[in-house]
Parts: C-alpha cells; structure tokens; sequence
C-alpha cells in the first residue's frame, strides 16, 4: 500500500522534471560562457545575450514576431469574440456545424493548412512576396482560441443579466457594453493572450508563408539550429521565454487566470 | 414596440459573419484548392502543367520500391510508439493531479500547461542541447572516460522530444475525464475484495476511456503532422511523410506534395476511425 504511494510518487515527479527538463536547460545554456554545456558549466556570461541584442537579424526577426503576434490577437479577438457571442447565446439550427467550423484551423493540422494556403496564394496571385500573406495566416490559426476562452466565459454568465438590463430600457447596444462586455471581458483577454503566444511561437504557418527576405524569430532560430550550433540561440530563446512568461503575469495581475481554459 | 420585439428581428447572424468569412477565404477554398492541385500534373519549372491526372496519386501508392508506401508506415508507426508513449506516461500524472489534495495543486496544473506557453523550437532546441553529440549527456559521458550514446539524429530522439511536445495534450483530456469519476466507486471495489490491478483495469481505466479517447486521438493526429522536431532532432536522416512533403514543396513538385499530405491526412483520420470504434467495443466489454 505505502509502496505503491511511493512509485505514484516518484514516477510523477520524475514526469515534471521530465516536462521542466528542456526548457531549464535552454535558460542555462543562454548563461554558460562556453559554447557547449558541460557539466559543470564554463561558468556565467551574458556575452550571448550582447550577441543577440547585437544582431540585427535578430532584431528585425523579434521586431516582426511582436508585430505579427499583436496584429493577429487584436484581429482574432475582433472576429473571435461576436462569433463566441453568437455561438452561445443566439445560434440555432447551425450551432454545431458553426462551432466546428470555427474551430476548424485548430482541428486541422497546421501544416496542411499551411501548404494548402502556400497553394491558394499563388493561385490567386499574392503568392509570399509581401507578407499580408502571413498576417492572415496567423489571423486564421488564432480565431479558434479567442472563440474558446471567450464561449467559455460567455457560458459562465447567465443571460438573465443582460435580459435584466433589457427589460429597464437599455438598448441591446447599450446592454452589450454596459453589461456583457465587462463581464466577459476576462475571456476577451485571455484570449487575445492566447492569441498572441500561439502567433508568437507559430513556426509551420511562417515556415511556408513567411516573404522572402523577412523572418520571425521562432523561425530564425529554427534555421539557426538547422545549420549550426550556436548559443545565441538560447539567449533568442530565453528572450522569447520571458516575453511569454511577462504577458501572462501581466494578464494574471490585472484580470486574473482563472477562467483561462484550454 | 417592446426592446424584445426588435430583438428578434435584429439580423444576429451578422455577428458570426466575420468568422464564417475568415474560415471560408483562409481554410475551406484552400483546402478545396489542395485538393484539386493533388490531380495537377507536375512540372518542375511552373506549379503544374495544364490538365488533370492520377498520376500523383499513382505514384505515391505503387512506385516500384515503396519508397511512399514504407514512408507512409513509418510515419503512422512512429505516431503509434508516440502516442503510446504519452498515454503510458500521463496516465500516472492526470491521475494525481486529478486527486490530489495538494494546495500545491494549482502550481503543479500551471507545470503541466507552460511547456504549451514555449515554442516547440525552444522546446526542441532545449533536447539539442541534451542529446547532441558533442551535448551535456554525452560530455558528461565522456568526461567519465565512458563512450558517446547515439541519442539523437535518429528516431530515438525524435521520439522523445515529440513525447515530450505532445505530453501535456495527453495529460489534459485524461485529467478531466479522472476528475469525473466518482472515488467512492474505486474504494468499493477495493471494499469487495478486488486487488489494485484489477480496480485499475476493470473500474477506473474503462470509466476514464473517453479522456483516453480524446488524448490519444489529439496526440496521434499531432504526432502525424510534426514538423519541426523530426526536422531539427532528425536533422535529415529521420524522415517522415511531413518533412518530405515539404522537401517537395521545395523542389516545387506541388501537386505530387499535395497528394501526399492528402494520402496522410486520410489515412491518418482512417486509423483514428478505426481507433474511435474499437476503443468504444473495448470501453463496452471492459464495463
């Protein structure tokens, strides 16, 4: 009985070092003055980092993914958010067929859906030469987030609230702003959050759509690896760990977590 | 003219209007679009020459070494080893976490979640780091005076980053599903006399069967789209039906690229079908 507490025990802990494992070890390599972890380490430096700050690649890569991820989760949200709104409280005959669709970009694997959008601008002409391509990439691949967190927290709310509000003369307009909205608005930001790490981190939609000549800084690093090994890498890395880490306290602090869902 | 009345006749669709049109333009037109591209002749100086054929699909399914064919199996058998993998390794921890009454619970959820926070480069860079050939593992080995480990630039490797990218799809379904079951029916099996084992197999095992379902389905299909990790811990000698797809789409072989993703893709939902109706026969004769 004690034994078999023990090996549950042990064998889950061993699972979130296993979970903890690559990411830490990321974050370390980013201060080892030596080229290639050892163990023990070279010791601490941050002459990885200056690299990083140093190179304009990077820049231009981290300049366009902070863009492109802001772009994305603001034009999600706009979409995602009335389709939530309409899912829930006013879809009728189509209801299923319209969650589904709407979650389609997540259920699909993104690879396909990257290639099959590949295709689709060269046929019509806009092909990878500009990057409203990729823009609209990653619009498509974050609606379905905005339209989780938001239908969720729309689920929680009773409707008996805004009808309250209707029922003392506020206009549907005017009981959307004044009531709804506030109410929901954890969900809104939660999934504008959402929305912009899952852009942010996106590599196979900018793998294939990104223009010549410009890249995000995932794919930057993935063609760094690709080739060579170099620890400015783990600093580009560690950079983009704490941007993620930074948005979600923040959202933490002011709207709280709580309604966060998968 | 009461507020309701005009309600209802406000046009609501309008709300989901930006949505459908999004997913319309950016997914069901291109996907069409794959489609037709997949019966395209292929050129390798324009995207496809004028006219229609099965060639691509002719091709892929009966070229004389099986080239597609084996690629095809390797791929599903390394999605299967994955997906086996994760369930066998999350069971334990949705189970905990599930259960336990732990004020550390909250954290330990949040530990399960930020792997999904990184990037899977970063995440597949962090085992670079570990299983290189000149990496930690095999410094530190050497530095023992004991021979390097081949742990990466094979499927090895591969599979224990994907296991790793994939874990928390499988923990989370199994998490919710474990959550749903009743404890009480678990103590009153044991009351009457059934050991662990036999509690486990015939009481919470088939009761957690639908987050089992949904997890190993998630991962399965994930596993046969990964990109990314085979082609960084793979680095060009493991290759799957995706890292050869967009070999393809470099040599600009479109239509029979998009043939292939397609035969993945069906095939992929194929074995999934299957998985979903024998899985539901096993949950029935297990209850």
């Amino acid at each position: 009985m004690k034994g078999g507490r023990f090996l549950l025990g042990a064998a889950v802990a061993s699972v979130y070092v296993f979970l903890m494992l690559p990411i830490a070890i990321v974050v370390i390599a980013s201060f080892n003055s030596g080229k290639y972890l050892k163990f023990p380490p070279d010791g601490f430096s941050l002459r990885w980092y200056a690299n990083f700050f140093g190179s304009q690649p990077f820049m231009d890569a981290m300049q366009l993914s902070l863009v492109l991820a802001a772009v994305s989760a603001a034009a999600a949200t706009l979409i995602g958010t009335p389709a939530a709104i309409y899912y829930v409280r006013h879809a009728k005959r189509w209801r299923e067929v319209f969650r589904m669709v709407t979650l389609a970009p997540l259920l699909l694997p993104e690879i396909l859906t990257a290639i099959a959008l590949l295709f689709f601008y060269y046929q019509i002409g806009i092909g990878t030469r500009s990057s409203v391509g990729l823009y609209l990439g990653h619009i498509v691949i974050c609606v379905p987030f905005v339209f989780l967190q938001v239908s969720s927290a729309l689920y929680n709310l009773s409707p008996s609230l805004e009808e309250a509000a209707r029922s003392l003369g506020a206009s549907p307009l005017i009981s959307f702003r004044r009531v709804t909205l506030p109410l929901i608005k954890p969900g809104v930001i939660n999934g504008a959050l959402f929305a912009f790490i899952i852009s942010f981190d996106n590599v196979s939609i900018s793998l294939l759509l990104k223009g010549i000549g410009t890249t995000t800084l995932p794919m930057q690093v993935f063609d760094y690896l690709r080739w060579d090994f170099d620890p400015t890498t783990a600093a580009a890395s560690t950079v983009s760990i704490v941007m993620t880490l930074g948005a979600v306290l923040l959202v933490d602090r002011f709207v709280g977590l709580r309604a966060m869902r998968y | 003219m009461s507020a309701r009345g005009a309600a209802s006749r406000r046009p609501h669709w309008l709300l989901a209007l930006p949505a459908i049109l999004t997913i319309a333009a950016l997914i069901v037109v291109p996907y069409v679009n794959i489609v037709v591209m997949s019966f395209r002749i292929p050129s390798t100086s324009k995207p496809y020459l004028p006219g229609f054929t099965l060639g691509n699909y002719a091709k892929a399914l009966t070229d004389p070494d099986y080239f597609y064919f084996e690629l095809l199996s390797d791929t599903l058998r390394l999605a299967l080893t994955i997906t086996i993998l994760c369930l066998v390794i999350a069971y334990p921890v949705a189970f905990h976490l599930a259960r336990t009454p732990s004020r550390w619970r909250g954290v330990l959820y949040a530990l399960v979640l930020s792997p999904l926070l990184v990037g899977v480069v970063i995440r597949s860079f962090g085992w670079i780091i570990l299983l290189a050939n000149n990496g930690l593992i095999n410094q530190t080995l050497k530095s023992w005076g004991m021979p390097a480990l081949a742990l990466m630039y094979n499927e090895f490797g591969v599979v224990l980053a994907l296991v790793h990218v994939f874990l928390p799809f499988m923990i989370l379904p199994l998490m919710g599903a474990i959550q749903g079951i009743d404890p009480r029916l678990e103590e009153a099996a044991r009351s009457l006399g059934a050991s662990r084992g036999k509690v486990f197999w015939r009481v919470l095992f088939p009761l957690s069967m639908p987050g089992v379902q949904s997890g190993c389905i998630l991962v399965f299909i994930l596993s046969c789209g990964a990109y990314v990790t085979p082609a960084l811990l793979g680095a060009g000698r493991v290759h799957t039906m995706t890292t050869e797809v967009i070999t393809l789409l470099d040599q600009f072989l479109w239509p029979f690229g998009a043939a292939l993703a397609l035969i993945l893709s069906i095939v992929g939902l194929i074995v999934v079908a299957v998985y979903a109706r024998l899985s539901g026969r096993i949950m029935r004769g297990l209850a």
